[in-house]
């Protein structure tokens, strides 16, 4: 241990000397703070915090990945090249301790600036609505949906109903049509055109049926039902319902008029007497395809943690069909601090995995090459469910070789986006469950980071260091 | 004398080691080393020469595991130097320095020593002799990166000596370095030999190689050349060397009479002192009179530590000659001294004999005891210079030795 850590702190010293390093600490010593007074977001104390944290982390998230593929394609290779490494593996070092030893290094380097510069961050964003003069409710809203850490339940959609639903649509269709086939006259009605395949008539009634099970008519209301909700119990606590609207024709003010009901609803429905928690109805006008909230008491929450929602889709008000999309329930169960560590623990193990990447490369390329593979495999991390599918959605006709090929190497791509990326968790002030920071570690560092590693180890203790020369 | 040597183990030795690089497109090969077979004894300094592009470097980078052998193989220390138990008793100087530019010259020792895994204390100790010893005591928070070239390859031999090695792996030493340090590195590499560690000297500078290794072996094309004790391969049998203080033009007359009564071809000299000794002693004497310089200062011979372990050497022939006449010698060789270089036309052996003995009892008077120039350097350093003389010629006595110039004067 004594040798790979002495090797580590050789490497932290490297760094350190870097352009790269010293360019990355001033730029962001710089821009965090002007950011934090700059930037304003929708103009709400909310939409500021939002914005800030989300831009800061993900500036230090970015400015972090690429400074750990810089410094650990680097310290390998460059050692390498200037033959350093002779004075290294010729004393009682064994080659895996020299790669264990460089990622400690480069590890511990992201470990500290990622405390420091998280620190700063947090500071900032504590310190925000100290130092505006901002109303209470602005204040108010700000710890609500900011200062928090939220589970969220979504809606799920029930995709094979819907599918089911769009072929019984198409089976009856070609039924009718009979001889007609394929159909010529149909483009009045639906998106269906003249000469599509079945399977593109099939495709476009899916997505109808997907678009259905979200909307709701005018004059007519619908239910949700959520389960297992479980707010802090806590006085004053908050239950949050999360959406986006959008209408199948765009209302002439860009706003949606809507009624909204949360409680036990199946309960007040029955009116058999079992309804013991309030039900508090909200009249919402939002604008479209952005994503709003409302909030009312946690005490709408039966004893058996079951919340209902609806929606009236009031016809004096609205003269089209409204889809609800992206539904969520929102309650609070942490706070700030703990899921903003969890956060900046979720971007650590983004900075690990691009560490033990870019040193096993180096085992093998030279440092361009390796910061070329680095940034590719970065990138492709970042848009990971985009690439995988699209991948599969192309590998599928090939069936069992798809499997066996290139299916087991898209798994081996990091994941750095959606769930995996800290800045949305922060900035919609969503809580990141221990449990799912455990999976993404192990998933990250504990299979793909050591596979990598392990990789470059074998590559190493078989590497010739000295380049032939006669 | 070879039978008790073979037994021993070999610090180095390699069997059939070849090393064949091959072109980009995997054609048109280079053989750098070609069915090399070298033994290397334990305790013994062996110099490794060649020109350049000859094999030594890849020779000796096979030896640590830096290149991998295409075919045979190499033994050091008796086992693999991948072996940490072998390679922490290893001590090894590349043909450049390699050093981190941004470590201070203490914190790369610190940083070897750790990586042999000395424990803190052991390393402090240590850092500061070897930077004492090797000049650089007033630079050590000094970066690398701004250390001349000479200042850099001190370091680089220091960092070879931290862990106190059996076997010591130096490719060009002195490369870059001035000349008083060429002399501290030669004498000290000849006291390291006394404490009987094994080095393998790589070096272009003949006479250094020449005045310290017990054996020589010269390389080209990767193959050995030619192999040897440094006295077998370099003494001139067929002529004899005496040199004498100074003689009056009486006593000259008679050698001279006398030597062409023997028939002998001569010529007369006065032998000229080396630039290295003129170059030691100009420096020696403004270091003492403490001129300020920001290079090197001297440094102070050899460090403690070093001498911890001593290896038992089958042959002890320096530690008898340490012992026994080197001491009273030591004032004798030097002084005003004359060359009779003397070439027997078909003498014999016999007459040769009778013939040294007549030079010495014709001289009643021996050498005066003046004070020499010479002693101004120090005493250490001129007890090595001929020690290793000592050395080359006693190894070699198997019986048949002629009677030296050095003894004969002396005597």
């Amino acid at each position: 241990m004594g040798k790979i850590w002495a090797i580590a702190r050789n490497t932290i010293a490297q760094a350190m000397r870097m352009k790269i390093a010293a360019a990355v600490i001033v730029l962001l010593l710089i821009l965090l703070p002007m950011m934090s007074m700059i930037m304003i977001g929708d103009g709400t104390l909310l939409g500021k915090l939002q914005t800030f944290s989300s831009y800061g982390l993900s500036l230090v998230g970015l400015l972090l990945s690429i400074l750990t593929i810089a410094v650990s394609t680097f310290t390998l290779s460059d050692e390498l090249k200037r033959q350093q490494i002779f004075l290294v593996v010729t004393k009682p070092v064994r080659r895996w301790q020299i790669i264990m030893g460089k990622f400690l290094g480069v590890v511990v380097l992201d470990i500290i600036l990622l405390i420091f510069f998280s620190g700063v961050i947090y500071g900032l964003t504590v310190s925000v609505p100290r130092l505006l003069e901002v109303a209470d409710d602005e204040k108010a809203i700000a710890d609500d949906q900011f200062f928090t850490a939220r589970e969220g339940i979504k809606v799920a959609l029930d995709i094979q109903a819907a599918a089911e639903r769009a072929r019984e649509r198409f089976k009856k269709l070609k039924e009718e049509k009979g001889r007609d086939w394929p159909p010529l006259k149909m483009a009045e009605k639906t998106g269906i055109e003249e000469r599509m395949t079945e399977i593109e008539v099939l495709s476009i009634f899916v997505q109808e049926e997907m678009v259905r099970e979200q909307s709701v008519e005018p004059g007519r209301g619908r239910v949700w039902d959520f389960k297992d909700i479980r707010p802090w119990s806590e006085p004053n606590t908050m239950v949050f319902v999360r959406f986006k609207l959008d209408s199948s024709v765009a209302p002439p003010d860009g706003v949606i008029y809507g009624l909204w009901s949360v409680g036990n609803l199946p309960a007040y429905q029955r009116g058999d007497g079992s309804l013991t928690t309030p039900i508090y109805n909200v009249e919402r006008n939002s604008p479209t395809r952005t994503s709003q909230e409302f909030f009312v008491p946690a005490d709408a929450v039966t004893q058996d943690n079951f919340l209902g929602v609806g929606f009236v889709n009031n016809p004096n008000l609205n003269p089209s069909s409204v889809t609800i999309q992206e539904l969520e329930v929102l309650y609070k169960v942490g706070t700030f601090g703990g899921n903003f560590v969890r956060a900046a623990l979720l971007m650590l193990v983004r900075l690990v995995f691009l560490a033990a990447l870019g040193i096993a490369l180096t085992t093998w390329l030279s440092f361009p090459v390796a910061v070329l593979v680095c940034l590719v495999i970065f990138s492709a991390g970042l848009v990971n469910g985009f690439i995988v599918d699209s991948i599969d959605g192309l590998g599928a006709g090939i069936g069992q070789a798809y499997m066996f090929t290139v299916k087991p190497l898209l798994m081996l791509l990091p994941r750095f986006d959606d769930n995996y990326n800290p800045a949305g968790y922060v900035v919609s002030g969503r809580i990141i469950r221990w449990l799912f920071l455990l999976k993404a570690a192990g998933e990250t560092i504990g299979i793909k980071s050591l596979l990598l590693l392990v990789l470059g180890m074998l590559v190493f203790r078989r590497r010739e260091v000295a380049k032939s020369s006669v | 004398m070879s039978t008790d040597m073979t037994e021993n183990q070999f610090a180095i030795e390699t069997v059939a080691l070849t090393k064949i690089f091959p072109d980009w497109w995997g054609r048109q090969r280079v053989i750098a080393v070609d069915n090399l077979n070298l033994q290397i004894r334990t305790g013994e300094i062996y110099g490794f020469l060649g020109p350049n592009g000859s094999g030594k470097t890849t020779t000796i980078k096979m030896m640590l595991n830096l290149l991998h052998p295409t075919r045979g193989g190499a033994t050091v220390l008796g086992g693999d130097s991948a072996d940490a138990a072998i390679s922490s008793r290893i001590g090894y100087l590349p043909e450049e320095s390699y050093l981190y530019r941004y470590l201070t010259a203490y914190e790369t020792l610190d940083f070897y020593g750790r990586l042999f895994g000395l424990p803190g204390s052991v390393r402090k100790e240590r850092i500061e002799t070897l930077l004492d010893m090797v000049g650089l005591s007033g630079a050590g928070n000094r970066q690398v990166g701004t250390f001349s070239k000479g200042m850099a390859r001190r370091i680089g031999l220091a960092q070879a000596l931290i862990n106190d090695p059996d076997l010591l792996i130096l490719d060009e030493p002195t490369s870059g370095m001035d000349p008083m340090g060429t002399r501290q590195i030669k004498d000290l590499l000849v006291e390291l030999g006394k404490r009987g560690k094994t080095i393998l000297l790589c070096s272009h500078l003949l006479a250094e190689v020449e005045d310290i290794c017990d054996r020589i072996g010269i390389m080209y094309g990767g193959k050995m050349q030619v192999e040897g004790s440094v006295k077998n391969l370099l003494e001139l049998t067929g002529k004899t060397q005496i040199q004498t203080s100074h003689l009056n033009e009486n006593s000259l007359v008679k050698i001279q009479t006398l030597l062409r009564q023997e028939n002998c071809e001569f010529e007369i000299t006065h032998p000229m002192d080396r630039l290295e000794t003129l170059f030691v002693r100009t420096v020696n004497k403004a270091q003492q009179e403490q001129q300020a310089t920001s290079g090197v200062q001297a440094g102070s011979g050899i460090s403690g530590f070093l001498a911890e372990r001593e290896i038992v050497r089958q042959p002890g022939i320096l530690d008898k000659l340490v012992a026994g006449q080197a001491e009273t010698q030591i004032d004798k060789i030097r002084g005003d001294t004359e060359t009779v270089a003397v070439t027997p036309q078909k003498a014999e052996p016999q007459q040769d004999a009778e013939l040294l003995r007549k030079l010495a009892t014709a001289k009643t008077d021996p050498i005066a005891e003046t004070l020499k120039p010479q002693q101004a350097k120090s005493v250490e350093a001129v007890k090595i210079d001929i020690l290793s003389r000592l050395v080359g010629k006693d190894k070699n006595a198997d019986g048949s030795t002629t009677p030296t110039d050095s003894k004969a004067a002396g005597e």
